[in-house]
């Protein structure tokens, strides 16, 4: 059966409110959520190259409405993304109804059919200041000593200009209050933003969170490579705790922190 | 409930960056860089990325109003265009079309514009129409 | 801009920028250089300031402020000397070149380094980087248009590209990037004194007749009107009795505020059209509520002429209205009846009368947009100017002489001052001050201030300083930082408590373009003690 019908049949038998897909707009492919009350919108339901974090519009509709069933359009990186958030009390996953495509990297195909994973071309100055965009991590490290890699990661974290694209466009980013933006860890109002700080907090706050979505790289007007960054980071949570983020349900080692985060300072000598 | 992306441009630098307006009941709940866009490419600035905390202010102008003994009443639509343009009409009988000046704005759209020049010159009879490219 | 935005990463081989700190004004074109850098394309920045942008420079100058002109002409002699310029394009498209030479010829990297404090071999490596790497495209901002010599600025950057064949070729051209969403559109508008849509003249009783009989409003008048500069004298000396203000915040924006305070209590009537209760609209008469983006749809025009349409996303607030609904009732109060059921109504119309947008409709339009000049329903769009020819014939050439500008330092003001904004605010702040994720960036005024004029002056970062000019005094925090050189102050324009321009001057302004002197003042700073 076409995805169409599929989401037809979903409405009609009212097992979701609800369904998160794409519409063609000029030409332009975009978010859309169809409902009973358009139906005939359906006519022109996408599955879009262009991917937007659908789940999290699923966060924004469950906050203002907790128990709406909503259908969701799911590539692979969205159903981890997902998985997280069902972890972390986000999305009731009993409210979720998800029909997938699968698209993501695997053992038979190297780049999946989306638009993030088509290989770009890097130029020599990038190549020689910044970090390749298709740098894989283990030739990187053998490329460059210590204090080489540092100040590659250095010139592409200067790059920034403090857009929060980062963090507004992540899919597992909900916290209501953002360290980013906590003036006692990183200074308002400076551009870029204290180098490396910045970065590296919230790369510390994406261990055992990153689903590899690639959707912050795409968003980054510098094109830093956070992917790549994160990936190093979950490398770690993955090497200490066997834990990979968005591969299943199962609670994430860093909820038992407990579950009240407070940004206050902890006396150091408890 | 209902949910949908109304794509727009960006109202603040002159770069003119794609957005789409995700919009939940009837109010804008985000806005989100248009992927496809031919200027921005699914990238903006943090002024982009916040565009509907502006739109959502509180502080928003709600009715039009007229200054009463130096004080602000709220008025209908009909109260305040009327008394507008009395008294310019009175300005303008007393010291011609050329004491009164319009300056359009570089922030309203092109069909604004269009009808706020055509409002001084073929209304008011004056080409005293400017506005803030200069500032 | 004479270009388009997507070239500079695409086509450009060098890329200047001079007096625009992009990053922080307009990030996603700043994204392209620095791109268009990485890719192997070479980047000079001129800049008073050291910008986020220096750092990706393979040349990085900071010229003192007020000095492009003789930068620019610096650059052209060395050019001219070593034979790096486009004689055959010269020869060919562009005329006074002799006049530009002979001017020129005066400039020679020592004598501009006299004037401008950019070491001389700078200036030689500058000129070698700008006119051997083609095409080369030159972007500015206000750093080159706010000054008394703005219009010499300006023909001097056209001077340069033309010099290097840089006008009429992808990646090249001279762009200024501007400020506000639709600047460019409420120019293409009529939105000026001396021209209806499209740039036609008022003065021109051919054009006057087409728009009179598409009006239906009788005689149109034949003299141009006033530029806001003129307006605010003209104001003074009460000639001008009311004032129609829509989308803007004269207030915040416009120089010498404590003039423009007294000036603005002359008028017998003023009427402010706004989203926010700005601190113009709070002494107005009447206030007209607006319609914000995303409440309504019309169609925007940007920086490099491309003409894109908004949609409407929800309804106004409360009660207010459409701009175009407001103004068409306006209008029809005043006597002049206009009536449309929409904006693609009154953009039909508009393209009748404007040949630069005649090939453009709303279906057309879509999202992606077109760029003027758009002829007719089948014409693609013009991503860049001059192709074959200049709109006039030849490219002119001015000869253009250094003027020093308006103020300089003095013993009584012995800083020098610019302003402009930051990267999370937005002109007078009328919408980014209520932004909470903004407010969080900057949540007031401050003063850039050089270390070495700091320890001078015994201040430290957060210290409150009174900072006086001839015009007036404010008071503002001051950020310590080598951003700005020293004996120089940076002032953001966007808050209302540390209002800048009651420092800036209303009489020093460009002689044609009327604008004003906004990036070069004299001041002085003293520390106000707790």
């Amino acid at each position: 059966m076409d995805i169409t019908r599929q989401v037809e049949q979903l409405l009609k038998q009212g097992r979701v409110d609800i369904f998160l897909g794409y519409r063609e707009l000029y030409g332009h492919l975009i978010p859309h959520g169809y409902t009973m009350d358009n139906l005939e919108d359906l006519e022109n339901l996408k599955v879009s190259q262009h991917r937007y974090s659908l789940e999290k519009v699923a966060t924004h509709l469950a906050e203002k409405k907790p128990d709406l069933k909503i259908g969701i359009i799911a590539r692979d990186c969205n159903q981890r993304a997902l998985n997280i958030l069902y972890t972390w009390n986000q999305l009731n996953p009993d409210n979720i109804e998800t029909l997938n495509v699968n698209c993501c990297p695997s053992k038979t195909r190297k780049h999946g059919d989306c638009s993030y994973l088509e290989p770009k071309e890097t130029g020599w100055f990038k190549k020689e200041n910044g970090i390749d965009y298709n740098a894989e991590p283990d030739a990187f490290m053998e490329e460059f000593d210590n204090s080489e890699r540092f100040s590659h990661w250095m010139y592409e974290f200067s790059k920034c200009i403090k857009c929060y694209g980062c963090r507004n466009v992540c899919p597992v980013c909900f916290c209501p209050e953002c360290s980013l933006e906590n003036p006692d860890l990183i200074e308002p109002g400076a551009l870029p933003p204290e180098v490396p700080i910045f970065h590296l907090v919230r790369a510390t706050h994406m261990a055992g969170r990153c689903v590899d979505c690639g959707l912050c790289e795409d968003a980054c007007p510098a094109e830093i490579p956070l992917r790549f960054l994160y990936r190093q980071m979950n490398q770690i949570v993955g090497d200490v705790f066997g834990y990979n983020p968005g591969e299943g349900i199962e609670k994430s080692p860093f909820t038992i922190i407990g579950d009240k985060v407070t940004l206050e300072p902890k006396p150091m000598d408890a | 409930m209902n949910c949908k992306f109304v794509p727009s441009v960006c109202s603040y630098c002159g770069t003119g960056c794609g957005v789409l307006f995700e919009v939940i009941d009837g109010k804008i709940n985000s806005t989100l860089p248009l992927k496809s866009h031919p200027v921005n490419q699914g990238k903006l600035c943090i002024k982009g990325w916040n565009l509907h905390e502006y739109i959502n202010s509180f502080m928003r102008l709600k009715a039009p109003l007229v200054k009463e003994e130096g004080r602000f009443q709220k008025a209908t639509w009909d109260e305040a265009i009327n008394h507008a343009a009395r008294n310019f009409n009175r300005i303008k009988e007393e010291h011609g079309p050329d004491s009164i000046g319009v300056l359009v704005s570089a922030k309203v759209t092109n069909e604004e514009n269009y009808l706020a020049q055509k409002l001084a010159r073929a209304a008011l009879k004056t080409n005293n129409v400017d506005h803030c490219a200069r500032l | 801009m004479t270009n388009s935005i997507a070239e500079f990463e695409t086509d450009s081989k060098v890329i200047f920028v001079i007096g625009s700190n992009t990053t922080a004004c307009h990030p996603l074109i700043a994204n392209r250089i620095i791109k268009a850098k990485e890719n192997g394309a070479r980047l000079i920045v001129a800049d008073p300031r050291n910008i986020q942008l220096t750092k990706f420079a393979d040349l990085a100058v900071h010229q003192r402020l007020g000095t492009d002109v003789a930068l620019l002409n610096g650059m052209m002699h060395v050019i001219i000397r070593n034979d790096w310029h486009a004689a055959e394009y010269v020869e060919k498209r562009c005329e006074e070149f002799e006049a530009l030479k002979k001017t020129v010829a005066s400039y020679d990297p020592e004598r501009v380094e006299a004037i401008t404090g950019i070491a001389a071999r700078d200036i030689e490596q500058m000129a070698e980087l700008y006119a051997t790497n083609a095409p080369g495209a030159l972007l500015y901002a206000m750093g080159i248009t706010q000054h008394t010599t703005g219009v010499d600025n300006v023909k001097s950057c056209c001077n340069l590209a033309m010099l290097c064949g840089n006008l009429g070729v992808p990646g090249g051209g001279v762009n200024p990037l501007r400020g506000q969403n639709n600047v460019q559109g409420a120019c293409d508008m009529g939105g000026l004194p001396n021209v209806f849509t499209g740039y036609q003249p008022v003065a021109d009783p051919e054009v006057r007749e087409k728009f009179a009989s598409a009006w239906n409003c009788g005689e149109l008048s034949d003299t141009p009107g006033m530029t806001i500069t003129d307006m605010i004298s003209a104001i003074d000396e009460g000639k001008i009795k009311g004032l129609y203000v829509i989308g803007e915040n004269p207030k915040l924006s416009d120089p010498d505020k404590n003039h423009l305070d007294h000036v603005l209590k002359k008028l017998d009537f003023l009427v402010v059209e706004d989203i926010f209760l700005t601190e113009s609209a709070q002494v107005a008469d009447v206030v007209f509520a607006s319609a914000a983006l995303g409440e309504r749809q019309g169609t925007f025009t940007n920086t490099e002429r491309r003409c894109m349409l908004t949609q409407k996303a929800v309804e106004p607030v409360g009660n207010a209205l459409p701009d175009w609904q407001i103004i068409s009732r306006f209008a029809t109060a005043l006597g002049h009846g206009m009536s449309y059921d929409s904006p693609e109504e009154v953009f039909n119309e508009m393209a009748s009368l404007t040949k630069s947008y005649q090939g453009m409709t709303y279906d057309r339009i879509g999202i992606d947009g077109l760029q003027w000049p758009c002829l007719a329903k089948d014409h693609p769009g013009t991503p860049y100017l001059h192709k074959e020819t200049f709109t006039r014939g030849k490219g002119m050439f001015h000869a253009i002489e250094f003027k020093e500008p308006a103020e300089a330092a003095c013993a009584e003001y012995p800083m020098m001052m610019t302003t402009g904004r930051m990267f999370a605010h937005f002109h007078t702040g009328t919408m980014t001050r209520v932004s909470n994720s903004l407010d969080t960036e900057q949540k007031t005024g401050y003063v850039d201030i050089n270390p070495a004029d700091a320890e001078k002056l015994n201040i430290a970062s957060g210290d409150m300083v009174l900072l006086t000019s001839r015009r007036g005094e404010i008071e503002a925090p001051a950020q310590i930082t080598d951003s700005v050189p020293p004996n120089n102050v940076f002032l953001p324009i966007h808050f209302g408590e540390n209002p800048t321009n009651t420092l800036t001057s209303s009489t020093a302004f460009d002689p044609i373009a009327k604008i004003p002197e906004f990036k070069v003042g004299a001041v002085k700073i003293e520390k106000l003690i707790a």
